[in-house]
Protein backbone atom coordinates (compact mmCIF):
# COMPACT_ATOMS: atom_id res chain seq x y z
CA UNK A 1 0.00 0.00 0.00
CA UNK A 2 2.91 2.28 0.78
CA UNK A 3 6.28 1.62 -0.75
CA UNK A 4 9.28 3.83 -0.19
CA UNK A 5 12.47 3.11 -2.08
CA UNK A 6 15.84 4.73 -1.59
CA UNK A 7 14.28 7.97 -0.52
CA UNK A 8 16.70 10.81 0.06
CA UNK A 9 15.91 14.39 0.96
CA UNK A 10 18.57 17.04 1.19
CA UNK A 11 18.11 20.62 2.29
CA UNK A 12 21.12 22.32 0.81
CA UNK A 13 24.07 20.52 2.35
CA UNK A 14 21.98 18.96 5.13
CA UNK A 15 20.75 15.45 4.47
CA UNK A 16 17.50 15.04 6.39
CA UNK A 17 16.57 11.65 5.00
CA UNK A 18 19.30 9.39 3.72
CA UNK A 19 18.37 6.51 1.41
CA UNK A 20 15.54 4.97 3.38
CA UNK A 21 13.33 2.16 2.12
CA UNK A 22 10.38 0.47 3.76
CA UNK A 23 6.93 -0.78 2.92
CA UNK A 24 3.60 -1.00 4.66
CA UNK A 25 1.03 -3.63 3.78
CA UNK A 26 -2.62 -2.80 3.42
CA UNK A 27 -4.48 -2.43 6.69
CA UNK A 28 -1.37 -2.27 8.82
CA UNK A 29 -0.18 0.36 11.25
CA UNK A 30 3.44 1.31 10.94
CA UNK A 31 5.13 3.12 13.79
CA UNK A 32 7.76 5.59 12.82
CA UNK A 33 10.14 6.02 15.67
CA UNK A 34 13.09 8.29 16.10
CA UNK A 35 14.52 11.13 18.13
CA UNK A 36 13.66 14.68 17.18
CA UNK A 37 15.32 15.67 13.95
CA UNK A 38 15.70 12.09 12.76
CA UNK A 39 13.79 12.79 9.57
CA UNK A 40 10.34 11.49 10.52
CA UNK A 41 8.46 14.63 9.56
CA UNK A 42 10.45 15.05 6.37
CA UNK A 43 9.67 11.50 5.28
CA UNK A 44 5.99 12.06 6.00
CA UNK A 45 6.00 15.32 4.10
CA UNK A 46 7.45 13.56 1.09
CA UNK A 47 4.84 10.81 1.32
CA UNK A 48 2.00 13.34 1.47
CA UNK A 49 3.30 15.26 -1.51
CA UNK A 50 4.04 18.35 0.56
CA UNK A 51 7.59 18.36 -0.77
CA UNK A 52 9.42 16.39 -3.41
CA UNK A 53 12.27 14.05 -2.56
CA UNK A 54 15.77 14.67 -3.81
CA UNK A 55 16.13 11.05 -4.87
CA UNK A 56 14.15 7.85 -4.69
CA UNK A 57 10.52 6.97 -5.14
CA UNK A 58 7.45 6.76 -2.95
CA UNK A 59 4.30 4.96 -4.00
CA UNK A 60 1.19 5.61 -1.97
CA UNK A 61 -2.06 3.73 -2.67
CA UNK A 62 -0.73 2.66 -6.04
CA UNK A 63 0.31 6.11 -7.21
CA UNK A 64 3.76 7.57 -7.35
CA UNK A 65 3.61 10.75 -5.28
CA UNK A 66 5.88 12.60 -7.72
CA UNK A 67 4.31 11.42 -10.97
CA UNK A 68 0.65 11.54 -9.93
CA UNK A 69 0.50 13.80 -6.90
CA UNK A 70 -3.20 14.61 -7.17
CA UNK A 71 -4.26 10.96 -7.35
CA UNK A 72 -2.01 10.06 -4.43
CA UNK A 73 -3.25 13.01 -2.37
CA UNK A 74 -6.85 12.04 -3.03
CA UNK A 75 -6.15 8.76 -1.24
CA UNK A 76 -4.09 10.13 1.62
CA UNK A 77 -5.13 11.77 4.86
CA UNK A 78 -2.47 13.73 6.66
CA UNK A 79 -2.31 15.11 10.16
CA UNK A 80 0.76 17.34 10.42
CA UNK A 81 2.58 17.92 13.67
CA UNK A 82 0.54 21.05 14.33
CA UNK A 83 -3.05 20.54 13.22
CA UNK A 84 -3.58 22.88 10.23
CA UNK A 85 -6.58 24.80 11.57
CA UNK A 86 -7.87 28.24 10.64
CA UNK A 87 -8.49 29.93 14.00
CA UNK A 88 -11.29 32.17 12.75
CA UNK A 89 -13.39 29.30 11.39
CA UNK A 90 -15.76 27.17 13.40
CA UNK A 91 -15.09 23.44 13.45
CA UNK A 92 -17.95 22.77 11.04
CA UNK A 93 -16.92 25.59 8.68
CA UNK A 94 -13.39 24.29 8.70
CA UNK A 95 -14.35 20.71 7.94
CA UNK A 96 -16.75 21.92 5.26
CA UNK A 97 -13.90 23.79 3.62
CA UNK A 98 -11.73 20.68 3.79
CA UNK A 99 -14.55 18.63 2.28
CA UNK A 100 -14.81 21.15 -0.57
CA UNK A 101 -11.10 20.74 -1.20
CA UNK A 102 -10.95 16.98 -0.96
CA UNK A 103 -14.38 15.85 -2.04
CA UNK A 104 -15.33 18.58 -4.49
CA UNK A 105 -16.87 16.12 -6.92
CA UNK A 106 -19.40 14.76 -4.41
CA UNK A 107 -22.84 16.37 -4.25
CA UNK A 108 -23.30 18.77 -1.38
CA UNK A 109 -25.56 16.66 0.90
CA UNK A 110 -23.06 13.82 0.78
CA UNK A 111 -20.21 16.16 1.58
CA UNK A 112 -22.17 17.44 4.54
CA UNK A 113 -22.76 13.87 5.63
CA UNK A 114 -19.02 13.16 5.51
CA UNK A 115 -18.35 16.16 7.73
CA UNK A 116 -20.84 14.91 10.30
CA UNK A 117 -19.41 11.38 10.17
CA UNK A 118 -15.87 12.62 10.66
CA UNK A 119 -16.97 14.70 13.64
CA UNK A 120 -18.74 11.70 15.17
CA UNK A 121 -15.74 9.43 14.66
CA UNK A 122 -13.48 11.82 16.49
CA UNK A 123 -16.20 12.81 19.02
CA UNK A 124 -16.11 16.53 18.32
CA UNK A 125 -19.76 16.92 17.30
CA UNK A 126 -20.51 19.01 20.38
CA UNK A 127 -17.73 21.41 19.37
CA UNK A 128 -19.04 21.92 15.83
CA UNK A 129 -20.00 25.55 16.38
CA UNK A 130 -16.82 26.50 18.27
CA UNK A 131 -14.07 28.57 16.73
CA UNK A 132 -11.03 26.45 15.97
CA UNK A 133 -8.80 29.06 17.60
CA UNK A 134 -10.62 28.68 20.90
CA UNK A 135 -10.26 24.92 21.20
CA UNK A 136 -8.05 23.13 23.70
CA UNK A 137 -5.01 21.25 22.45
CA UNK A 138 -6.81 17.93 22.66
CA UNK A 139 -9.72 19.11 20.58
CA UNK A 140 -7.45 20.74 18.02
CA UNK A 141 -5.72 17.44 17.59
CA UNK A 142 -9.04 15.71 17.11
CA UNK A 143 -10.25 18.29 14.59
CA UNK A 144 -6.97 17.71 12.77
CA UNK A 145 -7.67 14.00 12.83
CA UNK A 146 -11.23 14.57 11.60
CA UNK A 147 -9.76 16.57 8.73
CA UNK A 148 -7.42 13.70 7.85
CA UNK A 149 -10.23 11.13 7.99
CA UNK A 150 -12.81 13.20 6.21
CA UNK A 151 -12.42 11.75 2.72
CA UNK A 152 -12.10 8.21 4.06
CA UNK A 153 -8.58 7.85 2.63
CA UNK A 154 -6.87 4.52 2.06
CA UNK A 155 -3.71 5.82 3.64
CA UNK A 156 -3.42 7.87 6.81
CA UNK A 157 -0.24 9.63 7.77
CA UNK A 158 -0.23 10.94 11.29
CA UNK A 159 2.66 13.01 12.61
CA UNK A 160 2.71 12.58 16.37
CA UNK A 161 -1.04 12.27 16.78
CA UNK A 162 -0.86 12.07 20.56
CA UNK A 163 1.60 14.89 21.19
CA UNK A 164 0.39 17.28 23.86
CA UNK A 165 -2.67 15.28 24.86
CA UNK A 166 -3.59 14.25 28.38
CA UNK A 167 -3.46 10.53 29.26
CA UNK A 168 -7.18 10.00 28.75
CA UNK A 169 -7.10 11.65 25.34
CA UNK A 170 -4.02 9.67 24.39
CA UNK A 171 -5.88 6.45 25.06
CA UNK A 172 -8.85 7.68 23.03
CA UNK A 173 -6.70 8.62 20.07
CA UNK A 174 -4.84 5.31 20.21
CA UNK A 175 -8.10 3.41 20.26
CA UNK A 176 -9.29 5.46 17.35
CA UNK A 177 -6.13 4.75 15.37
CA UNK A 178 -6.29 1.04 16.20
CA UNK A 179 -9.88 1.04 15.01
CA UNK A 180 -8.75 2.49 11.68
CA UNK A 181 -6.39 -0.38 10.90
CA UNK A 182 -7.83 -2.91 8.51
CA UNK A 183 -9.72 -0.43 6.36
CA UNK A 184 -6.91 2.07 6.36
CA UNK A 185 -3.18 1.80 6.15
CA UNK A 186 -1.62 4.00 8.77
CA UNK A 187 1.81 5.48 9.34
CA UNK A 188 2.20 7.26 12.62
CA UNK A 189 5.27 8.87 14.06
CA UNK A 190 5.92 9.21 17.71
CA UNK A 191 8.62 9.32 20.27
CA UNK A 192 6.44 7.74 22.92
CA UNK A 193 7.54 4.13 22.86
CA UNK A 194 4.73 2.30 24.64
CA UNK A 195 2.50 3.81 21.99
CA UNK A 196 4.31 1.88 19.31
CA UNK A 197 4.16 -1.36 21.27
CA UNK A 198 0.44 -0.89 21.82
CA UNK A 199 -0.75 0.38 18.47
CA UNK A 200 1.60 -0.66 15.72
CA UNK A 201 2.04 -3.84 13.72
CA UNK A 202 5.46 -2.85 12.56
CA UNK A 203 8.09 -0.41 13.71
CA UNK A 204 10.64 1.50 11.70
CA UNK A 205 13.27 3.15 13.84
CA UNK A 206 15.10 5.93 12.10
CA UNK A 207 17.97 8.01 13.28
CA UNK A 208 19.81 10.77 11.45
CA UNK A 209 17.81 10.04 8.35
CA UNK A 210 18.61 6.34 8.18
CA UNK A 211 16.56 3.29 9.02
CA UNK A 212 18.32 1.57 11.90
CA UNK A 213 15.76 -1.16 12.53
CA UNK A 214 12.54 -2.43 11.04
CA UNK A 215 10.43 -5.21 12.52
CA UNK A 216 7.42 -5.98 14.66
CA UNK A 217 7.57 -4.53 18.17
CA UNK A 218 7.78 -8.07 19.63
CA UNK A 219 10.57 -9.20 17.37
CA UNK A 220 12.52 -6.08 18.07
CA UNK A 221 12.44 -6.67 21.79
CA UNK A 222 13.46 -10.32 21.32
CA UNK A 223 16.03 -9.83 18.65
CA UNK A 224 17.89 -7.13 20.42
CA UNK A 225 17.83 -8.76 23.80
CA UNK A 226 21.34 -10.06 23.19
CA UNK A 227 22.27 -12.85 25.55
CA UNK A 228 19.54 -13.70 28.01
CA UNK A 229 19.99 -11.98 31.34
CA UNK A 230 18.18 -12.40 34.62
CA UNK A 231 17.71 -9.95 37.38
CA UNK A 232 17.97 -11.58 40.80
CA UNK A 233 17.40 -9.85 44.08
CA UNK A 234 18.34 -11.60 47.32
CA UNK A 235 18.73 -10.88 50.99
CA UNK A 236 22.33 -11.72 51.76
CA UNK A 237 25.90 -10.60 51.24
CA UNK A 238 28.41 -10.39 48.43
CA UNK A 239 29.23 -14.10 48.70
CA UNK A 240 25.99 -14.81 46.85
CA UNK A 241 27.75 -13.66 43.72
CA UNK A 242 30.00 -16.72 43.81
CA UNK A 243 27.05 -18.98 44.43
CA UNK A 244 25.36 -17.63 41.35
CA UNK A 245 28.49 -17.79 39.25
CA UNK A 246 28.83 -21.49 40.12
CA UNK A 247 25.45 -22.36 38.60
CA UNK A 248 25.97 -24.27 35.36
CA UNK A 249 25.17 -22.23 32.28
CA UNK A 250 25.84 -18.88 33.93
CA UNK A 251 28.50 -16.89 32.16
CA UNK A 252 28.78 -13.79 34.23
CA UNK A 253 27.36 -12.22 37.35
CA UNK A 254 27.54 -8.57 38.19
CA UNK A 255 26.24 -6.63 41.16
CA UNK A 256 23.53 -4.39 39.87
CA UNK A 257 22.35 -2.60 42.98
CA UNK A 258 22.53 -2.76 46.73
CA UNK A 259 20.23 -1.40 49.36
CA UNK A 260 21.36 -2.46 52.84
CA UNK A 261 21.07 -6.23 52.87
CA UNK A 262 19.10 -6.36 49.65
CA UNK A 263 21.38 -7.18 46.79
CA UNK A 264 20.50 -7.15 43.13
CA UNK A 265 22.46 -9.19 40.58
CA UNK A 266 22.61 -9.23 36.87
CA UNK A 267 22.98 -12.84 35.76
CA UNK A 268 24.05 -13.45 32.23
CA UNK A 269 23.36 -16.91 30.89
CA UNK A 270 24.76 -18.65 27.88
CA UNK A 271 22.68 -18.22 24.78
CA UNK A 272 19.47 -20.27 24.60
CA UNK A 273 19.78 -21.63 28.12
CA UNK A 274 17.10 -21.12 30.67
CA UNK A 275 18.93 -21.01 33.97
CA UNK A 276 16.06 -19.74 36.08
CA UNK A 277 15.31 -23.04 37.82
CA UNK A 278 18.95 -23.74 38.61
CA UNK A 279 19.57 -20.26 39.86
CA UNK A 280 16.52 -20.37 42.13
CA UNK A 281 17.47 -23.80 43.48
CA UNK A 282 21.05 -22.77 44.19
CA UNK A 283 19.90 -19.75 46.16
CA UNK A 284 17.19 -21.50 48.14
CA UNK A 285 19.38 -24.51 48.95
CA UNK A 286 21.83 -22.24 50.67
CA UNK A 287 19.13 -20.66 52.77
CA UNK A 288 19.48 -17.28 51.14
CA UNK A 289 16.31 -15.21 50.93
CA UNK A 290 15.18 -14.96 47.28
CA UNK A 291 13.21 -11.76 46.80
CA UNK A 292 12.95 -11.39 43.07
CA UNK A 293 13.85 -13.30 39.94
CA UNK A 294 12.86 -12.16 36.51
CA UNK A 295 14.12 -12.14 32.95
CA UNK A 296 15.76 -8.83 32.21
CA UNK A 297 14.22 -8.21 28.82
CA UNK A 298 15.04 -4.96 27.13
CA UNK A 299 12.20 -2.57 26.88
CA UNK A 300 11.60 -0.69 23.65
CA UNK A 301 13.09 2.37 25.27
CA UNK A 302 16.41 0.67 25.75
CA UNK A 303 16.41 -0.70 22.24
CA UNK A 304 15.61 2.72 21.00
CA UNK A 305 18.35 4.36 23.00
CA UNK A 306 20.75 1.67 22.00
CA UNK A 307 19.97 2.12 18.35
CA UNK A 308 19.90 5.85 18.28
CA UNK A 309 22.69 6.93 20.59
CA UNK A 310 26.21 7.47 19.42
CA UNK A 311 27.63 4.39 21.13
CA UNK A 312 25.33 2.03 19.31
CA UNK A 313 28.30 0.01 18.11
CA UNK A 314 29.26 -0.72 21.70
CA UNK A 315 30.16 -4.25 22.71
CA UNK A 316 27.34 -6.55 23.79
CA UNK A 317 28.55 -6.69 27.41
CA UNK A 318 28.05 -3.00 27.77
CA UNK A 319 24.64 -3.31 26.33
CA UNK A 320 23.58 -5.54 29.22
CA UNK A 321 24.75 -2.99 31.75
CA UNK A 322 21.34 -1.49 32.06
CA UNK A 323 20.64 -0.42 35.56
CA UNK A 324 17.74 -2.41 36.95
CA UNK A 325 16.00 0.57 38.55
CA UNK A 326 15.59 2.01 35.11
CA UNK A 327 14.38 -1.25 33.69
CA UNK A 328 11.93 -1.37 36.56
CA UNK A 329 10.53 2.05 35.94
CA UNK A 330 10.16 1.48 32.26
CA UNK A 331 8.37 -1.78 32.58
CA UNK A 332 5.79 -0.40 34.88
CA UNK A 333 5.36 2.65 32.67
CA UNK B 1 -11.69 22.13 -15.98
CA UNK B 2 -14.88 22.01 -13.93
CA UNK B 3 -12.78 20.43 -11.23
CA UNK B 4 -10.27 23.25 -11.28
CA UNK B 5 -12.95 25.91 -11.13
CA UNK B 6 -14.51 24.18 -8.15
CA UNK B 7 -11.20 24.03 -6.32
CA UNK B 8 -10.42 27.65 -7.11
CA UNK B 9 -13.89 28.57 -5.90
CA UNK B 10 -13.44 26.63 -2.66
CA UNK B 11 -10.19 28.44 -1.89
CA UNK B 12 -11.47 31.85 -2.97
CA UNK B 13 -14.52 31.32 -0.77
CA UNK B 14 -12.34 30.42 2.18
CA UNK B 15 -10.19 33.50 1.62
CA UNK B 16 -13.25 35.74 1.52
CA UNK B 17 -14.63 34.17 4.69
CA UNK B 18 -11.22 34.77 6.23
CA UNK B 19 -11.36 38.46 5.31
CA UNK B 20 -14.93 39.03 6.39
CA UNK B 21 -14.81 36.71 9.38
CA UNK B 22 -12.01 38.76 10.88
CA UNK B 23 -11.96 42.52 11.42
CA UNK B 24 -9.56 43.11 8.53
CA UNK B 25 -12.14 43.51 5.76
CA UNK B 26 -14.44 45.66 7.87
CA UNK B 27 -11.67 47.89 9.17
CA UNK B 28 -10.43 48.35 5.64
CA UNK B 29 -13.84 49.15 4.25
CA UNK B 30 -14.48 51.54 7.12
CA UNK B 31 -11.17 53.26 6.52
CA UNK B 32 -11.85 53.40 2.81
CA UNK B 33 -15.31 54.88 3.41
CA UNK B 34 -13.92 57.44 5.84
CA UNK B 35 -11.05 58.70 3.71
CA UNK B 36 -12.93 58.48 0.44
CA UNK B 37 -15.89 60.26 2.06
CA UNK B 38 -13.55 63.00 3.13
CA UNK B 39 -12.29 63.47 -0.42
CA UNK B 40 -15.85 63.35 -1.67
CA UNK B 41 -16.86 66.05 0.74
CA UNK B 42 -13.94 68.25 -0.29
CA UNK B 43 -14.72 67.89 -3.98
CA UNK B 44 -18.42 68.58 -3.49
CA UNK B 45 -17.53 71.64 -1.47
CA UNK B 46 -15.12 72.90 -4.10
CA UNK B 47 -17.56 72.17 -6.89
CA UNK B 48 -20.36 74.06 -5.12
CA UNK B 49 -18.19 77.07 -4.43
CA UNK B 50 -17.07 77.24 -8.07
CA UNK B 51 -20.69 77.01 -9.19
CA UNK B 52 -21.69 79.74 -6.76
CA UNK B 53 -18.92 82.04 -7.95
CA UNK B 54 -20.03 81.69 -11.54
CA UNK B 55 -23.57 82.65 -10.51
CA UNK B 56 -22.32 85.89 -8.96
CA UNK B 57 -20.68 87.17 -12.11
CA UNK B 58 -17.59 85.00 -12.21
CA UNK B 59 -16.36 83.25 -15.32
CA UNK B 60 -19.02 81.28 -17.18
CA UNK B 61 -19.63 77.83 -15.73
CA UNK B 62 -17.45 75.27 -17.39
CA UNK B 63 -18.11 72.57 -14.89
CA UNK B 64 -18.66 68.94 -15.45
CA UNK B 65 -19.43 66.33 -12.79
CA UNK B 66 -17.48 63.68 -14.66
CA UNK B 67 -14.34 65.72 -15.12
CA UNK B 68 -14.33 67.73 -11.95
CA UNK B 69 -15.56 65.19 -9.45
CA UNK B 70 -15.70 61.59 -10.54
CA UNK B 71 -12.36 61.47 -12.31
CA UNK B 72 -10.31 62.99 -9.49
CA UNK B 73 -12.26 60.95 -6.96
CA UNK B 74 -11.42 57.69 -8.71
CA UNK B 75 -7.80 58.80 -8.92
CA UNK B 76 -7.91 59.32 -5.15
CA UNK B 77 -9.36 55.86 -4.75
CA UNK B 78 -6.36 54.47 -6.63
CA UNK B 79 -4.03 56.23 -4.20
CA UNK B 80 -5.95 54.75 -1.30
CA UNK B 81 -5.54 51.32 -2.80
CA UNK B 82 -1.79 51.78 -2.87
CA UNK B 83 -1.88 52.06 0.90
CA UNK B 84 -4.60 49.55 1.70
CA UNK B 85 -4.12 46.64 -0.65
CA UNK B 86 -0.71 45.58 0.72
CA UNK B 87 -2.63 44.94 3.94
CA UNK B 88 -5.01 42.63 2.10
CA UNK B 89 -2.40 40.35 0.63
CA UNK B 90 0.22 40.48 3.35
CA UNK B 91 -1.32 37.61 5.27
CA UNK B 92 -2.42 35.38 2.39
CA UNK B 93 0.64 33.17 2.25
CA UNK B 94 2.63 34.39 5.23
CA UNK B 95 -0.10 33.51 7.69
CA UNK B 96 -0.65 30.06 6.20
CA UNK B 97 3.05 29.39 6.41
CA UNK B 98 3.33 30.65 9.95
CA UNK B 99 0.35 28.70 11.27
CA UNK B 100 1.09 25.54 9.26
CA UNK B 101 -2.23 25.54 7.39
CA UNK B 102 -0.19 25.63 4.19
CA UNK B 103 0.39 21.93 4.86
CA UNK B 104 -3.32 21.31 4.49
CA UNK B 105 -3.47 23.13 1.16
CA UNK B 106 -0.33 21.58 -0.27
CA UNK B 107 -1.33 18.04 0.70
CA UNK B 108 -4.91 18.36 -0.56
CA UNK B 109 -5.73 17.13 -4.05
CA UNK B 110 -5.49 20.60 -5.57
CA UNK B 111 -2.75 22.04 -7.75
CA UNK B 112 -0.54 24.99 -6.87
CA UNK B 113 -2.09 27.01 -9.68
CA UNK B 114 -5.57 26.40 -8.25
CA UNK B 115 -4.41 27.51 -4.80
CA UNK B 116 -2.82 30.68 -6.16
CA UNK B 117 -5.77 31.60 -8.36
CA UNK B 118 -8.15 30.88 -5.47
CA UNK B 119 -6.21 33.22 -3.22
CA UNK B 120 -5.97 35.83 -5.93
CA UNK B 121 -9.69 35.84 -6.72
CA UNK B 122 -10.52 35.85 -3.02
CA UNK B 123 -8.49 39.04 -2.66
CA UNK B 124 -10.13 40.46 -5.78
CA UNK B 125 -13.45 39.78 -4.08
CA UNK B 126 -12.42 42.01 -1.20
CA UNK B 127 -11.23 44.62 -3.69
CA UNK B 128 -14.70 44.58 -5.24
CA UNK B 129 -16.10 45.16 -1.76
CA UNK B 130 -13.85 48.20 -1.34
CA UNK B 131 -14.91 49.53 -4.74
CA UNK B 132 -18.54 48.98 -3.78
CA UNK B 133 -18.01 51.38 -0.89
CA UNK B 134 -16.99 54.13 -3.31
CA UNK B 135 -20.00 53.38 -5.50
CA UNK B 136 -22.22 54.63 -2.71
CA UNK B 137 -20.71 58.11 -3.07
CA UNK B 138 -20.68 58.03 -6.85
CA UNK B 139 -24.30 56.85 -6.67
CA UNK B 140 -25.17 60.04 -4.80
CA UNK B 141 -23.78 62.05 -7.73
CA UNK B 142 -25.89 60.03 -10.14
CA UNK B 143 -28.94 60.66 -8.01
CA UNK B 144 -28.42 64.42 -7.84
CA UNK B 145 -27.04 65.16 -11.28
CA UNK B 146 -26.62 63.41 -14.59
CA UNK B 147 -23.02 62.45 -15.19
CA UNK B 148 -22.13 60.24 -18.10
CA UNK B 149 -21.93 56.64 -17.00
CA UNK B 150 -19.39 55.40 -19.58
CA UNK B 151 -16.31 57.12 -18.10
CA UNK B 152 -17.42 55.96 -14.67
CA UNK B 153 -17.55 52.37 -15.87
CA UNK B 154 -14.13 52.54 -17.54
CA UNK B 155 -12.78 54.24 -14.44
CA UNK B 156 -13.93 51.33 -12.32
CA UNK B 157 -12.49 48.81 -14.77
CA UNK B 158 -9.20 50.70 -14.46
CA UNK B 159 -9.37 50.62 -10.68
CA UNK B 160 -10.10 46.93 -10.71
CA UNK B 161 -7.13 46.21 -12.99
CA UNK B 162 -4.82 48.50 -11.03
CA UNK B 163 -5.92 47.00 -7.72
CA UNK B 164 -5.60 43.45 -9.03
CA UNK B 165 -2.05 44.24 -10.11
CA UNK B 166 -1.22 45.29 -6.55
CA UNK B 167 -2.85 42.12 -5.27
CA UNK B 168 -0.83 39.89 -7.60
CA UNK B 169 2.32 41.68 -6.53
CA UNK B 170 1.36 41.35 -2.86
CA UNK B 171 0.55 37.68 -3.25
CA UNK B 172 4.02 37.04 -4.63
CA UNK B 173 5.76 38.96 -1.87
CA UNK B 174 3.63 37.25 0.77
CA UNK B 175 4.66 33.86 -0.60
CA UNK B 176 8.30 34.65 0.07
CA UNK B 177 8.10 35.28 3.81
CA UNK B 178 6.56 33.96 7.00
CA UNK B 179 6.34 37.43 8.48
CA UNK B 180 3.23 39.27 7.39
CA UNK B 181 4.54 42.67 8.51
CA UNK B 182 7.54 42.26 6.26
CA UNK B 183 5.25 41.12 3.44
CA UNK B 184 3.00 44.16 3.87
CA UNK B 185 5.84 46.67 4.06
CA UNK B 186 7.71 45.17 1.11
CA UNK B 187 4.57 45.09 -1.01
CA UNK B 188 3.95 48.75 -0.25
CA UNK B 189 7.51 49.72 -1.13
CA UNK B 190 7.53 47.82 -4.42
CA UNK B 191 4.06 49.10 -5.33
CA UNK B 192 5.21 52.63 -4.54
CA UNK B 193 8.21 52.12 -6.77
CA UNK B 194 5.94 51.23 -9.70
CA UNK B 195 3.82 54.22 -8.75
CA UNK B 196 6.61 56.78 -8.98
CA UNK B 197 8.88 55.13 -11.51
CA UNK B 198 7.94 57.63 -14.22
CA UNK B 199 9.42 60.43 -12.09
CA UNK B 200 12.79 59.12 -13.12
CA UNK B 201 11.82 58.78 -16.75
CA UNK B 202 12.91 62.29 -17.76
CA UNK B 203 16.40 61.96 -16.35
CA UNK B 204 16.89 58.46 -17.69
CA UNK B 205 17.72 59.42 -21.24
CA UNK B 206 16.10 58.50 -24.55
CA UNK B 207 16.54 54.75 -24.20
CA UNK B 208 15.44 54.06 -20.65
CA UNK B 209 13.09 56.99 -20.27
CA UNK B 210 10.23 55.49 -22.30
CA UNK B 211 10.75 52.11 -20.66
CA UNK B 212 10.47 53.56 -17.17
CA UNK B 213 7.50 55.58 -18.19
CA UNK B 214 5.86 52.52 -19.69
CA UNK B 215 6.41 50.57 -16.47
CA UNK B 216 4.64 53.19 -14.41
CA UNK B 217 1.49 51.72 -12.98
CA UNK B 218 -0.26 55.11 -12.71
CA UNK B 219 0.33 56.34 -16.25
CA UNK B 220 -1.69 53.45 -17.61
CA UNK B 221 -4.55 54.34 -15.32
CA UNK B 222 -5.11 57.86 -16.64
CA UNK B 223 -6.90 56.92 -19.82
CA UNK B 224 -9.39 54.76 -17.96
CA UNK B 225 -10.44 57.83 -15.96
CA UNK B 226 -11.07 59.74 -19.18
CA UNK B 227 -13.40 57.06 -20.42
CA UNK B 228 -10.94 55.52 -22.85
CA UNK B 229 -10.53 51.76 -22.99
CA UNK B 230 -7.19 51.19 -24.64
CA UNK B 231 -6.00 47.62 -25.14
CA UNK B 232 -2.43 48.81 -24.56
CA UNK B 233 -3.27 49.62 -20.96
CA UNK B 234 -5.40 46.55 -20.43
CA UNK B 235 -2.56 44.39 -21.69
CA UNK B 236 -0.13 46.18 -19.36
CA UNK B 237 -2.23 45.40 -16.31
CA UNK B 238 -3.08 41.87 -17.37
CA UNK B 239 0.56 41.06 -17.97
CA UNK B 240 1.47 42.65 -14.64
CA UNK B 241 -1.06 40.37 -12.94
CA UNK B 242 0.01 37.29 -14.89
CA UNK B 243 3.65 37.94 -14.10
CA UNK B 244 2.91 38.41 -10.41
CA UNK B 245 0.96 35.17 -10.24
CA UNK B 246 3.65 33.39 -12.23
CA UNK B 247 6.29 34.53 -9.75
CA UNK B 248 4.06 33.36 -6.91
CA UNK B 249 3.86 29.93 -8.53
CA UNK B 250 7.63 29.79 -8.87
CA UNK B 251 8.10 30.93 -5.29
CA UNK B 252 5.69 28.31 -3.91
CA UNK B 253 7.36 25.67 -6.03
CA UNK B 254 10.87 26.55 -4.93
CA UNK B 255 9.68 26.66 -1.33
CA UNK B 256 8.59 23.05 -1.76
CA UNK B 257 12.03 22.01 -2.86
CA UNK B 258 13.79 23.90 -0.12
CA UNK B 259 11.32 22.69 2.49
Amino acid sequence: MIEVQHLTKRYGSLTAVDDISFRVEKGQILGFLGPNGAGKTTTMRVLTGYMPATEGTAIVAGYDVFQHPIEAKRRTGYLPETPPLYPEMTVREYLTFVSNLKLGSLPKPQRRQRVETAMEKTSISDMAARMCGKLSKGYRQRVGLAQALLHDPEVLILDEPTAGLDPKQIIEVRDLVRGLAGDHTVILSTHILPEVAQTCHRVVIINKGRVVAEDTPDNLTHQLKGSATLYVQVEGDASVQEVLAAVPGVNRVTVADQQGRYLGFEVEAAANRDVRRDVARAIVERGIGLLELRPNRMSLEEIFLQLTTEERDAKPEERADVRPEEAHGQQSA
Amino acid sequence: MANSLRNIGAIAGKELRGYFGSPIAWVMMGLFALVFGNFFNAYVDYFMRAAMQSQFGGPPPNQNVNNDMIRPLLAQASTLMLFLLPMVTMRTYSEEKRSGTIELLLTSPVTDVEIILGKFFGAVGLLLGLLAVTMVYIGVLFALSGPQWQPVLTGYIGLLLLGSSFLALGLFISSTTKNQMVAGAATFVVALLFWIINWFAEGAGPTFGPILSYLSITQHFEDFGKGVLDTKHIIYYLSFIAFGLFLTLKSVDSERWRG
